[in-house]
């Protein structure tokens, strides 16, 4: 690997200093993770509407591609992705990394109220973990982006 | 036949790690220098190869064994990515950093064995 930047590079501090709402990466991040949680909710509705109609070919998951749903779910990780590449300009890999894992506390969640999936209280207890992790890790850094 | 998914497991965590890696510096390079340049288009090509590679490997795994087998291992790259960060991108973990992290990642891997 060739020469690699400091993230906190102070002429970026500055320049970050200076963005808009919308230009947060932590907004990013949140549309970036909503994203792949509704990509695998219509995926998961998408690949059990197909899942009858080849046995033969539906280990490929292949077969899941005559959906519909399938499709929209392709465009959501599409956007997830870009806003991902967004993220990972603007914040360390160790903070942004741990925060989008976010997405193991919001996936049984949106499965349980759209899907109406059931939650065990270990995956209660596990989704709750996640949700003080991520606080903790987010904490410091929101704190520092205060302070400028 | 448990080596041979513990094994693909491990290679597609450290693809996950690797791919993860790229992009990252693949993005860094573009605070600098812009999106056109040799840098930027390498890194991000190899990232998102590395990438498929991690991706396919995980369907292949989740066709064999259940999500409750892999995904356990896949909360841990948490803490390789993290390390990684720190030793190879020079970004500073801190202690608060550190903790949320392993909460994390105990919490990925009890949402997914359960």
């Amino acid at each position: 690997m060739g020469p690699i930047v400091p993230t906190e590079h102070p002429k970026t501090a500055v320049i970050d200093r200076r963005y808009s709402v919308l230009r947060n990466p932590w907004l990013h991040l949140a549309i970036s993770a909503s994203c792949t949680t509704v990509s695998e909710l219509f995926m998961k509705r998408g690949a059990t509407d197909t899942a009858h109609i080849s046995e033969q070919w539906s280990w490929t998951g292949l077969t899941t591609l005559g959906s519909p749903l399938v499709w929209i779910g392709i465009v959501f990780v599409i956007v997830s992705f870009i806003t991902w590449l967004y993220v990972l300009k603007h914040m360390p890999l160790s903070v942004a990394f741990p925060a989008s894992q976010v997405i193991h506390a919001m996936i049984p969640l949106s499965s349980w109220i759209v899907l109406g999936e059931r939650i065990s209280p270990t995956r209660w207890c596990g989704i709750a973990l996640v949700l003080i992790g991520l606080a903790i890790v987010a904490r410091p850094v929101a704190r520092l982006e205060e302070k400028l | 036949m448990t080596s041979i998914a513990l094994l693909l497991i491990l290679v597609s965590v450290a693809a996950l790690v690797c791919g993860e890696l790229l992009l990252k510096h693949a993005m860094q390079s573009t605070i600098a220098a812009g999106f056109r340049q040799r840098t930027f288009i390498v890194f991000l090509l190899a990232g998102v190869i590395v990438m498929g590679v991690y991706f396919l490997l995980t369907l292949g795994l989740l066709q064999r064994f259940d999500l409750s087998y892999v995904y356990p291992f896949q909360g841990l790259s948490v803490i390789f990515i993290s390390a990684a960060a720190g030793f190879l991108l020079r970004e500073k973990l801190t202690v608060p950093l550190v903790i949320g992290s392993l909460l994390i990642t105990a919490g990925v891997v009890l949402v997914s064995i359960s």
